[in-house]
């Protein structure tokens, strides 16, 4: 019997293993972790986006009572770099600044207030040079210049395909040019970490983060230690979604100066503004469309080009393109495709991984463009959607590799809309009541799982199984829990292959010394690498655990199965013993009771100069449809209900999978209507929960779920990833669901008030008050204020 | 991490209270703390010392023949939920309904609210159009103002230093028979809840028996340096029932009453569009009255 | 060094005094003063919610309230929803219901349903209104609101 479909926890609600320690509050987080002699860390940072550094004066900040180091880039140890890739990024600036918010001196002092009033005290001499904000602008001749190396950082491409003729066998051509904002990740835990040193010899870091071999590799770099002299830890983390990918080895670089400089504990916890100035966002890009469609509603070319705007430092840039530069055109079968995607240096803020990785942008834009072109068809989205998606016999997908069957896109489409009574609310003439006007909305998406082909060499992840010798198992992985999960996946996992209940599984948190480097837990990837790490691990272990079943029950070896706590003989459930007399007894007889794990993903062929052959292993794809109402006269957007389908291949633990959903739509509907990053010349004005608006829970539509099962794709017991699907089609569908309602084109996200009234233009009632009128600056109410 | 003050009072009189802030340099009072709080942390307000108002008994509402008084450390949920407020004064029920959220409104005070002076005080534009007067007492006695003139600057009110508001005293709406008076408050924002206004609009109108308009007043936040009567506007509408024509001349005539600016909530533009809604469907719930 | 304040209150049912400094915030004398670390600091200017504690039975963001005033007064922090080492009704159905993902709003939301359930609230409109205060970046909300509501429905049948 596959191990899959034996009975036990796979698929099921059990109680998350993490949950009850958190509820009750007895969780630590890094601000939670205290350590005597400790000592709290500070930043003094820039508050301008471009300036040469004449001096930095730290003579007032070193006089504050109860500080014990003031640090510059001199005092760095080992290497002043940071940036998980390329080497354009300080640790602490030497001549220059390049964004508000790098970093200018360490502080570390005896308590928090002192650390932080003596970094407000550090006086950079900071003489201020032009700076450039828009990524577009930004590739212009003559245009300063953030780097020496130039503006353009690099160009990805896609091209495939005769434009030529396609261009020539289309009806209908839509040219459309979108601003997609950028967003901060608001992850509820600041980032923050513990640097606890021995010596100079070693330190152990412990910290919130998607990541600690990133940590690792930055930690010792700083330090100019081996990989194996730094240890980190990951803590219970309270949130992520990209946000605490490779940012967190910042900080922790930071602290880890700070306590090899004093030889004492360091923690450093951001405040909120700093952390939402300073740390990465999703990428605001501009993305140009040329898309064309023939008569019979199939799509015959598509152009896209798109600028990302990468910030001052490269960090995940590149990454972030190469997934957005496949991704361009969606889950539809296209011919000719040309994509340019442009990695862009400005002074704003630090373009970097959030959940999407650029598809997000890219998705919302194709997806407006889906809609424009239907009703220039007059076409229905969802029957012109039909037409185009890929299926079993097209599967070519962008790049032109042959997506894997099944391919579930027509099957997410139907199911979504069945749930959304799509049908049925189209049959009738909308609701129209006063201002509000309803409208119904699609996004579609095709996620590739996991790494791209250009990160291959990251792709791998490792695990180890230790056998206690009461039955209980202790399970390590390297892929991290940030609340998405992986904990209740990886115990499900583990418990499912060895036959035992959930509650004998204890997961715990990664430590790069009990673990191999398993890359980031990014791209969707952590119940997937995981999973199938620890299936091998438990494969290993059963090499030895078997035949001591096996000689308990009497039969042969390959005739034990392992189920509901019990080693059976296959076809004769009566014979057996439990699981933990066999772990007894292995241990009994000093039988290796530990077995290690590993999995990396298929290598595959890509042509990177033409974008060409196979990005992705495998792909999910989820459709998801909004209804929205919308107060047209006061551009207030409301969605009602979201509908969701999503390709999961096998569901490993419902809660989690639908919590992903659930989490995903309201993160996408954020995005897509009230969270806007308002940036004045790289500074970001609304650096908090006062006027970065995230959901709350008033805010939360009604969602249904539908999940679509299937097998054949590689993941632990057939599963895919869920934790980008679920935010990519939100956005887009609330978008397309607005203009349904107003029946306008909206370019811009987020879809905030004053852009749904700006996209009304004269339609607005009260628009004749504002024709010809001036506006008058007032200096008073400039600035950001918070009262109540 | 600690706000930066050297001392806390904690006087349990009112006249203990008014000696300390008179005497004190660099005294302030706090009650809800939670405009200033934030703002001390940030070093955008500075106090040496702090007097916590919160043992002086300016916790409470009391009615007499003609109005009622709502002391200065009333928590907005209680102003919120409390029967006669809700029914004699909905406007300022409703905006005390929606300043932040609940935690803030179970800490927030409705003296606070105006001490702090935002032109975004919530129930700053009722206030203007329920006719309140604030009692303000320092050591050297007490004195009353009227709403219209504590407003002076964003951030800046008309209290002296060392003065305290006590309470807030709310006339109540005379109206004659065959008549209705319609209070309303309107808040936009972006998100559903918590949010500081766009655009906030308070009025209140009686409604004759044969449809006319007496008594109108309106006022607005977070369209100029401090909430403000729509006096344009108002005259507009005095003595006239809200017909289309005369809703569009007074949607007209609020533009120059409010001086909105483009800041980092929303631009001006916006906001002259959002107060011209505002008061149009308030004109219309008059009209259905 | 300025004089520290007394502050004497009633703390999880407990009655504690302390020797603060007079700017601490009640969130601090809770973490480090009582070494209560279940109450969070997310942001410090009481707009999401993750430092929320009940002050005489109300829910108030910790981080904006002066320790010194709450001398004389009651607090319950998350670690005093339980009874008798047992979980709230409420921390019971947001575990059995997957309301909790990266864990770090929820002793906020676990302190205000608390208090929107000692209310005896049943609307799901009102749930959501007054748990918009207490922000949650994961779940979506709606296993949280889910939780709220079945905590609330089985708090009406014993009721009975």
């Amino acid at each position: 019997m596959a191990e899959g479909a034996r009975p036990g926890p796979l698929g099921g609600r059990h109680e998350r293993p993490d949950a009850r320690a958190k509820v009750a509050g007895s969780t630590r987080y890094v601000a939670d972790l205290a350590l005597p002699g400790m000592l709290h860390a500070a930043l003094a940072v820039s508050k301008v986006p471009s300036a040469r550094v004449a001096g930095i004066e730290l003579a007032a900040a070193r006089a504050v009572e109860g500080v014990e180091a003031v640090l510059t880039a001199a005092d760095i140890p080992g290497k002043n770099l940071v940036g998980v890739i390329f080497e354009d990024q300080p640790l602490l600036v030497e001549d220059r600044v390049r964004m508000v918010g790098d970093r200018l001196a360490l502080v570390a002092a005896r308590t928090p207030e002192a650390a932080w009033d003596a970094a407000r005290l550090v006086r950079g001499r900071l003489e201020p040079l032009p700076s450039v904000h828009d990524p577009v602008a930004a590739l212009e001749a003559g245009t300063t210049r953030v780097h020496d190396t130039g503006n353009l950082v690099r160009t990805f491409r896609v091209v495939r395909g005769d434009l030529e003729r396609a261009h020539a066998r289309a009806a209908v051509v839509v040219e459309a040019e979108y601003h997609v904002g950028g967003q901060e990740h608001a992850y509820l835990e600041p980032q923050g970490c513990l640097a606890i040193p021995e010596g100079r010899d070693r330190i152990t870091i412990i910290t919130s983060c998607q990541c600690p071999f990133y940590v690792q590799q930055a930690v010792a770099r700083v330090l100019g230690l081996s990989l194996a002299a730094v240890r980190v830890e990951q803590a219970p983390t309270g949130g992520g979604f990209g946000g605490k990918e490779d940012y967190p080895s910042e900080p922790a670089a930071c602290a880890a100066v700070l306590a090899f400089a004093t030889g004492k504990p360091v923690r450093l916890v951001l405040p909120r503004e700093l952390d939402m100035q300073a740390s990465t966002k999703r990428h605001a890009v501009v993305v140009r469309h040329r898309w064309g469609a023939g008569r019979d509603g199939k799509l015959r070319f598509a152009e896209v080009e798109t600028f990302m705007d990468a910030g001052a430092y490269i960090g995940l840039s590149t990454v972030v393109a190469e997934r957005a530069n496949v991704s361009s055109i969606g889950p539809y079968d296209v011919g000719a495709v040309r994509v340019a995607t442009h990695v862009v240096y400005t002074n704003n803020l630090f373009g970097g991984a959030f959940r999407g990785f650029g598809q997000p942008q890219v998705s919302w834009a194709a997806e407006a463009t889906m809609d424009t072109l239907a009703r220039a068809l007059a076409l229905d989205p969802l029957e012109f959607r039909r037409r185009n998606v890929l299926d079993g016999r097209r599967r070519r997908m962008c790049t032109g590799q042959l997506l894997p069957r099944p391919v579930l896109a027509r099957e997410c489409l139907d199911r979504a809309a069945e749930l959304a009574g799509w049908e049925g609310f189209h049959a009738k003439p909308r609701a129209a009541s006063g201002a509000r006007r309803e409208g119904m909305g699609i996004g579609l998406v095709l996620y590739g799982c996991n790494l791209h082909h250009g990160g291959q060499r990251l792709d791998r992840s490792s695990a180890v199984v230790i056998l206690q010798p009461d039955g209980s198992v202790v399970v390590r992985v390297g892929l991290t829990e940030m609340g998405q999960g992986n904990l209740a996946a990886c115990q499900t996992i583990a418990a499912q292959a060895l036959g035992v209940d959930p509650s004998a599984v204890q997961v715990w948190q990664p430590d790069t010394t009990t673990v191999a480097d398993s890359g980031p837990t990014v791209a969707s990837r952590g119940a997937h690498m995981s999973g199938l790490a620890i299936l091998d691990a438990v494969n290993r272990l059963r090499t030895r655990l078997d035949p001591i079943a096996a000689e308990l029950l009497g039969c042969a070896r390959d005739l034990v199965e392992l189920s509901n706590g019990f080693a059976s003989v296959r076809g004769e459930p009566g014979r057996r013993v439990s699981v933990a007399s066999v772990a007894t007894e292995m241990a009994a007889r000093r039988i290796e009771g530990i077995a290690t794990g590993w999995h990396r993903s298929k290598a595959r062929a890509f042509d990177a100069e033409t974008g060409t052959g196979a990005p992705y292993e495998f792909y999910a794809i989820a459709c998801q449809i909004a209804r929205v109402s919308v107060d047209e006269e006061l551009g207030i957007v409301r969605v009602q209900e979201v509908s969701a389908a999503h390709d999961v291949g096998r569901v490993i633990h419902r809660d989690a999978l639908e919590g992903q959903i659930e989490g995903g739509i309201v993160q996408g509907i954020g995005w897509a209507t009230t969270e806007e990053l308002k940036l004045d010349a790289g500074r970001l004005a609304n650096p908090n929960f006062t006027d970065y608006l995230i959901p709350t829970a008033a805010d939360a539509p009604r969602i249904k779920i539908a999940v679509v099962e299937s097998d054949g794709a590689g993941g632990p017991f057939g599963a895919k990833g869920v934790g980008e699907p679920s935010l990519i089609p939100a956005a887009a569908a609330v978008r397309n669901a607005v203009c349904e309602a107003l029946d306008v084109e909206i370019r811009r996200l987020p879809l905030s008030p004053p852009t749904v009234v700006e996209a009304l233009g004269e339609r607005h009632p009260f628009a004749w008050l504002i024709a010809g009128r001036k506006e008058e600056e007032h200096a008073g109410l400039a600035t950001a204020d918070r009262e109540r | 991490m600690d706000v930066p003050v050297r001392e806390v009072f904690r006087p349990s009189s009112l006249p203990e209270a008014l000696a300390v802030l008179s005497e004190r340099p660099g005294a302030r009072p706090i009650a809800g703390g939670t405009d200033l709080m934030v703002q001390l942390r940030d070093g955008r307000a500075h106090a040496a010392a702090l007097v916590d108002l919160g043992r002086l008994g300016l916790d409470l509402v009391l009615e007499s023949e003609s109005e009622l008084e709502i002391g200065a450390a009333t928590r907005m949920d209680r102003i919120a939920a409390e029967p006669r407020i809700r029914s004699l004064f909905p406007a300022l029920a409703a905006a005390a309904s929606q300043v932040g959220a609940w935690p803030i409104q179970c800490r927030a005070t409705l003296g606070g609210n105006l001490a702090n002076a935002s032109p975004a005080a919530d129930t700053a534009p009722p206030l203007l159009v329920e006719g309140a007067l604030l009692k303000v007492a320092s050591s050297a006695g007490t004195r009353r103002l009227a709403i219209e003139e504590f407003f002076l600057a964003p951030g800046r009110s008309a209290l002296a230093p060392g003065e305290l508001i006590l309470s807030v005293v709310l006339p109540f709406p005379g109206t004659d028979a065959g008549a209705r008076t319609v209070e309303r408050f309107a808040k936009v924002g972006a998100r559903r809840e918590q949010v500081i206004s766009l655009v906030s609009l308070a009025g209140r109108a009686v409604v004759g028996a044969d449809g006319t308009l007496s008594e109108v007043r309106l006022a607005l936040g977070s369209v100029a340096p401090t909430p403000v009567r729509a006096r344009h506007a108002e005259r507009v509408l005095a003595g006239r029932a809200p017909a289309p024509e005369v809703r569009r001349e007074a949607a007209a005539a609020l533009q120059q009453d409010i001086a909105p600016i483009d800041d980092v909530r929303a631009p001006a533009r916006y906001r002259r569009l959002a107060a011209a809604v505002l008061l149009d469907r308030f004109l219309e719930e008059a009209a259905r009255a | 060094m300025p004089e520290p304040v007394r502050v004497t209150l009633t703390l999880n049912g407990e009655r504690r005094t302390f020797h603060v400094p007079p700017g601490r915030r009640l969130l601090d004398m809770l973490r480090e003063d009582a070494g209560l670390t279940g109450t969070k600091e997310g942001c410090g200017s009481g707009e999401c919610g993750t430092c929320t504690v009940l002050l005489d039975g109300s829910p108030v963001t910790s981080c904006l309230v002066l320790a010194a005033s709450v001398d004389g007064h009651d607090v319950v922090t998350v670690e005093g929803l339980s009874r008798a080492g047992r979980l709230h009704p409420l921390q019971e159905a947001l575990v059995s219901l997957g309301g909790i993902q990266c864990g770090f709003c929820t002793p906020g939301i676990a302190v205000t349903g608390a208090a929107v359930l000692a209310r005896h609230e049943n609307a799901p409109a009102e749930h959501a209104r007054l748990l918009s205060g207490n922000l949650c970046r994961c779940t979506g909300y709606t296993k949280v609101l889910g939780a709220l509501k079945a905590a609330a429905t089985a708090g009406e049948e014993n009721r009975g």
